[in-house]
Order: C-alpha cells, then sequence, then structure tokens
C-alpha cells in the first residue's frame, strides 16, 4: 500500500508541473517593464517567455537579435527564489558564451547591442533548493520570466531608404 | 491486494494516464509564448525554444529608418479576399497575414484602413477560436484613436497577442504555427514591395538577416508538422531558407553605433551580404508563397 500511495503522490506533483497557464504570461505580469524603469524607448520584444521551473532545470531560448539595436534582458521569477536564477548567453552557431550572469554579480538585467545580428541561446537554470511550497505548484517548481526589450540605436536612421 | 484498492488504482491510473495524454498539448501550450516557439529535447532535463520576432518588430524598423511617410496599401491582401479562405489553413495563415496587414496600417498611421483591416481579422479570428482575444469593444477604441497612431499601434499589438494567448490557451499549436507564419510572411512581403534594392539599405540588411529567423520558425513549425497544412508551410519556407543559404557570409565589423556606455557589445559574428540577384530571387519566391496562401493571382 505504501508503494502505491508513493506512486499516486509522484504522480500528482508530475500533473502539476504540466499545468498549462501556470506561467503562461508571467514575465507580462511581473518583470518590470520599460516605463517602471524610468527609460524611455524600450519595447517589449514579442520573443520573450515564461515557464515553471523544477530545482536543476535547464532550459534555453533561442532567439533572433539584431544589430544596430539596443536590447534589455530581464530575468524575473519568484520572490522565494530570490536572485538565485542563473543564465547564460551563448551565439547559437559557435556555441561561445557571450555573458553569464554568475560573473557579473548575478545580475538580472543585461543590457547590450551586437555588431552582428544573431541567433542567441539564452540558458535558464534554476539551481537546487531555490524554490518554496506553492499551493498550485509542485513543491519543487517555480514561475520564471525572461522578458526582452529593444529599442533602435539612436541616430541611426534616415539615411538610406 | 483487496477489491478497494484495485478499484482505487484503476479510477486514479485512468485519471492520470488521462492527464499524460494531455500534456503533450500542455507542453505545446507552454512552448508557444509570444511569437513562435518550438520545444526540442536536446539532452536530459533541457529543453530549447525556438522564438521568433513580431511582424510589428519588422513594421516599425522599417518606418523608423525612413519610411514613416509611406501611405501605400495597394500591396496588402485585400480584405474582400477573406470570404475565399473556407478550410482551416488558409484561414490561420490569412488570420496572421491580415493582423500584420492591420499593424502595417497602425504604424503607417492609416487609419480608416486599420479600421477596414480590424473588421477582417475579426471575422476570421471568431473562425480559428479566437473570438474572446478579439472583443467588440476594441472595434470602439480603434475608432476613437483612429488619428493617434501610437495608440492604434498598441491596439492591434494587444489584438496580435491577445490571439496568441488564446490559441495557446486553447491549446491550437497547429493554428498558432499558421498564424505566426502567416504574419511573419506578410512582414517580410511589406518590406520588399516598400524597399529597392541598394547595397548599403538597412532595409536590406534586415531583410537579409530574416534568414536567422525564418531559421527558428522552421524550427518552431517542425513540432506541428504532423498537421498537414503546417507541413506544407514548412516545405514552402524550406524553399525560400534554400534561397537564403546563397547569401554569402563575411566577419561582421567591430563597429557599434552610438554606444550607450552602460550597454555590453556582443563582438564577433557573421554579416550576411545580399547581392541584387540574391534580393531578386528572394523577393520572387517570397511573392509566389504570399500570393499562393492569400489565393492573389
Amino acid at each position: 500500500m505504501k508503494y502505491f500511495l508513493i506512486l499516486i503522490v509522484s504522480l500528482t506533483s508530475f500533473v502539476a508541473i504540466s499545468q498549462s497557464g501556470v506561467c503562461g504570461n508571467y514575465h507580462r505580469k511581473y518583470c518590470k517593464m520599460d516605463e517602471e524603469k524610468g527609460n524611455s524607448g524600450w519595447q517589449y520584444n514579442a520573443q520573450s517567455k515564461s515557464g515553471l521551473f523544477n530545482q536543476g532545470m535547464i532550459s534555453k531560448l533561442r532567439c533572433v537579435i539584431y544589430k544596430n539595436m539596443d536590447y534589455r534582458i530581464s530575468v524575473c521569477c519568484e520572490t522565494e527564489i530570490g536572485e538565485a536564477v542563473n543564465y547564460k548567453i551563448f551565439d547559437s552557431r559557435t556555441n561561445e558564451l557571450l555573458f553569464d550572469n554568475k560573473s557579473a554579480d548575478d545580475s538580472q538585467v543585461f543590457e547590450f547591442q551586437s555588431v552582428a545580428t544573431r541567433q542567441l541561446i539564452i540558458e535558464v537554470m534554476v539551481p537546487q533548493g531555490a524554490t518554496e511550497k506553492d499551493k498550485h505548484k509542485a513543491t519543487n517548481a517555480a514561475c520564471v520570466g525572461l522578458l526582452i526589450e529593444h529599442k533602435l540605436t539612436d541616430k541611426q536612421g534616415f539615411s538610406n531608404y | 491486494m483487496n477489491k478497494p484498492i484495485v478499484l482505487f488504482l484503476t479510477v486514479v491510473s485512468a485519471f492520470y494516464l488521462s492527464g499524460c495524454g494531455n500534456s503533450d498539448k500542455t507542453d505545446e501550450s507552454e512552448s508557444t509564448e509570444a511569437a513562435k516557439t518550438e520545444e526540442v529535447k536536446s539532452d536530459v532535463g533541457s529543453e530549447t525554444f525556438f522564438q521568433v520576432p513580431s511582424p510589428g518588430e519588422m513594421l516599425t524598423f522599417i518606418k523608423m529608418v525612413g519610411g514613416q511617410n509611406n501611405k501605400n496599401v495597394s500591396f496588402l491582401n485585400p480584405a474582400s479576399n477573406q470570404k475565399n479562405y473556407s478550410d482551416s489553413k488558409s484561414k490561420a495563415l490569412n488570420f496572421g497575414i491580415y493582423s500584420c496587414d492591420l499593424s502595417y496600417c497602425s504604424i503607417f498611421e492609416i487609419g480608416a484602413e486599420a479600421l477596414k483591416y480590424f473588421k477582417v481579422v475579426k471575422v476570421l479570428g471568431d473562425q480559428i477560436g479566437v473570438s474572446t482575444a478579439i472583443k467588440p469593444e476594441l472595434l470602439k477604441r480603434i475608432e476613437t484613436n483612429i488619428s493617434v497612431p501610437e495608440s492604434l499601434a498598441i491596439i492591434t499589438d494587444d489584438v496580435y497577442f491577445s490571439s496568441f494567448e488564446a490559441l495557446e490557451d486553447g491549446k491550437q499549436g497547429p493554428t498558432l504555427a499558421l498564424v505566426v507564419a502567416g504574419g511573419w510572411l506578410e512582414s517580410i512581403y511589406i518590406a520588399v514591395n516598400l524597399a529597392k534594392y541598394e547595397a548599403n539599405s538597412p532595409i536590406v540588411e534586415r531583410l537579409a538577416d530574416q534568414k536567422y529567423t525564418l531559421e527558428n520558425l522552421i524550427e518552431y513549425l517542425k513540432k506541428h508538422e504532423a498537421d498537414q497544412g503546417v507541413a506544407g508551410v514548412k516545405a514552402d519556407f524550406e524553399s525560400l531558407l534554400a534561397i537564403f543559404n546563397s547569401i554569402k557570409e563575411q566577419e561582421a565589423k567591430k563597429t557599434v553605433k552610438n554606444k550607450n556606455p552602460k550597454e555590453a557589445t556582443l563582438e564577433g559574428g557573421t554579416e550576411l551580404v545580399m547581392t541584387k540577384d540574391n534580393f531578386l530571387s528572394i523577393v520572387e519566391k517570397i511573392n509566389t508563397i504570399r500570393n499562393s496562401y492569400t489565393l492573389t493571382k
């Protein structure tokens, strides 16, 4: 009987984790958008995404960033995790590591410009032991939002069109 | 094992097995957040989602680099074509196409046309199952803001993103894939209709860079290629990618324009050098694919 109860508890956790809508739009609701940050010109980028993360889980997002644009990537997560989320940015073609927030004081925001248009892989990881209980989710899971914003670098246009 | 326990376990197993059956769709819904995506298990405990910028991003870029006075709507998909779309594939594709046309009218401040395209988007939206996202009161908001381009663009963005959410919530992965494909294609179609070839034109450069977006989009479509409509679009887009692949690559210049001192610079990478022949081949292919979707002769 004990084993069956364990099986049932495990299945309960699985179903809770796979529920849709738990984190679907988390980044739009909880990551601070431009106006709250007091800067002008940033626009929401549709490549932003949220997801439900288990402890120790790594998720990768491949996006396209264009040259002569400014980008701001913000990672936000439920308060229990605090600033424990790690993320790294790689060039998807060469796998070259371009940024690691661990080497930038665990910064949750990264502003950059690229000399070339390229595909980036943004790898997000929630470390073990980073989450707490929540009535809607499994005990080892938490919502993480990845907000991407962009703006045209100033004084670039009106010349060749 | 006694009978009550067996019965209990049978019921529980049936419940969870049905839950597992839905979990693919649930993951699918999660994976399509915003504009795009496919999920691929690349290794244990890790998955990759493929993202695609929204059509509005391309159109805003075109406007900002010099096309702000453009009011041409002759190349858009005529609203009257809507009645010709009877199957689910053409409805979804053209919902994406018309949504992009609506964005174009809003961004380029062609308010009266925006109203017309909103009505078409609403009709097709009801048919593909996103009626909850395109509420009748939006029409009032558009009418009120018809001469306020910033507000109009925000409203039409809302239509696009709300439709995404509705399709996700409805677990309509293949429909969403077709909407994304239609929207992206129309944004490129508009770009090639507005731009003429010049070697250093920012629009031509941005067009060449669509190679990377197209690669992401094809990866996303692969997830839903069990659907015949999606498989057909994927094949079309792969033939377009073959032409993009003929564009020459060279090492990126190391200069960065007007850099904010707070910003990091991502060095390296390559840039695509589009020749006039590349451009004309791509334009021809885009016209062929797009007009086959809109049923435009």
